[in-house]
């Protein structure tokens, strides 16, 4: 950060040489000669010399050639026209002093021309050493960088504190491509549409372009391909005042170098993980297929068997109705498939809309109850709901399914005859929901997945796609709400829901 | 059966229609169908059924159009099909005149049950001043109810409720419409008072009041009365 006001003063000090360094030289040097006028009476003119000597000397620690060659001159012809005899004449009278005269020309300049010498490479040792520490840090927070968006703000702050240009970038798409100008422009508006079809140009000729090169050099800003060893990541276009020159241009090259590499890296990775979802997609994809047609095959062959059995042969009444059963069952169990199927792809394509109304618990006990008639059957449902339940704020066709799903899992694995209870009850804000049933409850392993998709009990009796639980988990989180699974201690697993649901606020008159 | 009794079925699906006209005319019904929405136009002027069997969606028109169009000048019952999941149309469908809805897949029993209740309560004369469901009386023009010949207490806005739903019984009315019907207009979005006043309703009129069996709750689109 301090480096910005450097550059500023680097500048401001080579401006100062220019221009008043010159007046600068000549008031020192006017100053010294009124300075000496006193001394060269009493102490002799050569004492004179050393004066002036010294003072190029001093001035060649701060200031350019230029100057120091006027201060030499100038020196040198003061002290000649004031103080060597005869004196206010630049003619010079013994051998001797123009000798004097002579080594004090050379004297000055050699010490002035030397001295800034010495000082230009200490400057560039210094801006070398500079530009390493800006490379190092570059690199330092480009690797602490993770994602495109902080690459590339890092990138952006870096060159602006060291170059003093804004520079704007324009990433591919992943597919080698740059994205439409739409989208470009909607990320940075000030782009126009020339600079867009230059970026074009630049990233498909892997070319620097625009204003300073040979390419389309009548362009405002100036675009430079950011290159990758396997890829390009894109294009960085900025406005330079200046062309960069000399080290600069090394500087900035290894600047874009940097840049580039960081962004390839993140492509890269990003390429990877892809590959990694579509393996995924792919392995799920072969899951639901495998499942789906073995789940589809049991009730379509018992379809098939049962009507096929009907229509050939001559079957007692009980045959014909117990084979009518069949072919019933069958259809339910495979149009209960379809629903979950259908149910899960809503809630995978995020299309679910949640329609929430206040709706009387009683009515969604009773609709499930109702569907779930024949399953029940065999049990003693136990239904708790206290006398003044509140009016609930759900969407009653999914918590029918989250219901419907729940007795009916309850259902396929609890032993007949035993209980299955239902509590409803609203404590804290919270519709509660808890199914129980005396069935074998789950092990360690299933308490953890069990509201996985397709996660299925190992040796369950009851068929099923293994979707049942996870669309339950997914129509309670579209409430907001949450579902839980744990084992009772005596036998039997116990399915806890809570759903927000606020009271009825306003007081409805009777 | 009543031989004479025409149900007219429009719907694009072969196997459907198949089904139907067996399952219908088993029972006693004659039975006319038409796979597009414009043929099923010309049959029912043509035909003039008792009862139309209308699935929502048709290949050639949206299936509420053809009700509109239905609805200018056919005014008996109407049953709708539908896919589940789709509330809306439903909603739609028996706010634009449909007497009752079904959705696929649905029991042959299920649908035999609908027709008879829906034909017979279309023809019932609707000025009967006193209603019966049962043990439960309701005399529209005293308003008062009995239940087991026992007057019950009712308020007036759960007169009104049991009479709008009694009085269209077999027929689903949506949410919009009773609270329409009862509340106004301003009251259309005020689901907790319909809630609210058909529990009331049920524990006065209903045997067991958790297992209603005349104020019947159809789920997410209305109420209907059974008997």
């Amino acid at each position: 950060m301090n480096d910005t006001p450097k550059i500023k003063q680097i500048s401001f000090m080579t401006f100062i040489s220019k221009a008043n360094h010159y007046v600068l030289s000549i008031i020192v040097i006017g100053f010294t000669v009124l300075f000496c006028f006193p001394l060269s009476g009493s102490q002799g003119y050569h004492l004179v010399s050393f004066i002036l000597l010294f003072v190029v000397s001093v001035l060649a620690t701060f200031m350019s050639i230029g100057p120091i060659l006027l201060a030499s001159a100038l020196s040198s012809l003061v002290w000649n026209f004031f103080f060597i005899p005869p004196h206010y004449t630049l003619h010079i009278e013994s051998t001797e002093d123009i000798l004097m005269f002579g080594m004090f020309f050379t004297i000055a300049l050699v010490n002035g021309v030397l001295t800034t010498r010495v000082r230009k490479q200490e400057r560039l040792a210094r801006s070398r050493e500079e530009r390493a520490n800006a490379l190092f840090q570059l690199t330092k927070e480009l690797s602490k960088a993770s994602g495109t968006s902080e690459i590339l703000h890092v990138a952006t702050q870096e060159i602006k504190k060291h170059f003093a240009v804004d520079p704007s970038f324009i990433l591919q798409d992943g597919n080698n491509h740059l994205p439409a100008f739409d989208q470009v422009q909607k990320e940075a508006d000030l782009l126009s549409r020339d600079d867009f079809l230059m970026a074009k140009w630049v990233f498909e000729y892997s070319q620097k372009a625009g204003k300073f090169t040979n390419t389309l050099s009548s362009h405002e800003n100036t675009c430079y391909p950011l290159k990758g060893s396997r890829l390009n990541p894109g294009v960085l276009m900025v406005k330079h005042t200046r062309p960069p020159a000399g080290d600069k241009i090394i500087f900035w090259n290894t600047f874009l170098t940097q840049i580039s590499n960081s962004l390839e890296r993140e492509f890269l990775e990003e390429l990877a993980k892809k590959a990694r979802f579509l393996d995924e997609s792919d392995r799920l994809y072969k899951t639901l297929f495998n499942s789906i047609s073995h789940e589809l095959r049991i009730p379509v062959s018992t379809i098939i068997g049962a009507s096929d059995t009907l229509l050939n042969g001559d079957h007692s009444e009980n045959t014909r109705s117990a084979l009518y059963n069949e072919i019933l069952s069958a259809s339910v169990r495979l149009n209960r498939l379809i629903e979950n199927l259908l149910n899960m792809s809503r809630l995978e394509s995020g299309r679910l809309s949640v329609r929430l109304d206040w709706y009387d618990i009683h009515d969604l006990v009773n609709k499930v109850t109702e569907d779930l008639k024949d399953e029940i059957k065999p049990f003693t449902l136990v239904v708790e709901v206290p006398e003044d339940m509140p009016l609930v704020w759900i969407d009653f066709g999914l918590m029918e399914q989250v219901l419907y799903n729940l007795l009916y899992n309850a259902c396929q694995h609890a032993p007949a005859t035993s209980d299955i209870s239902l509590n409803i009850c609203h404590r804290n804000s919270e519709l509660i929901i808890e199914i129980l049933d005396r069935g074998p409850g789950f092990s360690e392993e299933a308490l953890r997945n069990v509201f996985k998709k397709f996660f299925r009990v190992e040796n369950s009796k009851a068929g099923g796609l293994g979707l049942g639980l996870s669309i339950v988990k997914g129509f309670i989180e579209a409430h907001k709400g949450s579902v839980s699974v744990e084992n009772r201690k005596d036998r039997g697993a116990k399915f806890t829901i809570r759903i927000p649901s606020e009271l009825v606020n306003e007081k409805i008159a009777t | 059966m009543n031989e004479k009794e025409t149900i007219l079925i429009i719907d694009d699906e072969l196997p459907i229609r198949r089904l139907l006209e067996i399952t219908l005319s088993a029972s006693g019904y004659k039975v006319i169908h038409s796979p597009t929405g414009r043929e099923g136009l010309i049959d029912a002027a043509t035909h003039h059924p008792s009862l139309i069997i209308l699935d929502l969606g048709l290949p050639d028109a949206d299936g509420k159009e053809i009700l509109k169009k239905l609805r200018e000048w056919f005014f008996k019952p109407v049953i709708i099909l539908s896919v589940r999941d789709s509330e809306d149309e439903i909603i739609a469908a028996l706010d634009n005149g449909a007497n009752d809805y079904l959705t696929k897949p649905f029991r042959s029993g299920e649908l035999l049950a609908r027709i008879r209740a829906t034909i017979r309560s279309s023809e019932k004369k609707k000025d009967d001043p006193v209603l019966e469901f049962g043990t439960l009386s309701i005399d529209i023009l005293n308003h008062i109810t009995k239940k087991n010949n026992e007057v019950l207490k009712l308020t007036s806005t759960e007169f009104s409720l049991l009479q709008l739903l009694a009085r269209n019984q077999g027929r689903v009315l949506t949410h919009q419409y009773i609270l329409k019907e009862i509340w106004g207009y301003g009251y259309l979005e005020q689901t907790q008072y319909l809630r609210v006043f058909v529990a009331q309703l049920r524990k006065k009129i209903e045997d067991n009041p958790s297992k209603p069996k005349l104020l019947i709750t159809e789920s997410g689109i209305g109420y209907r009365f059974g008997e």
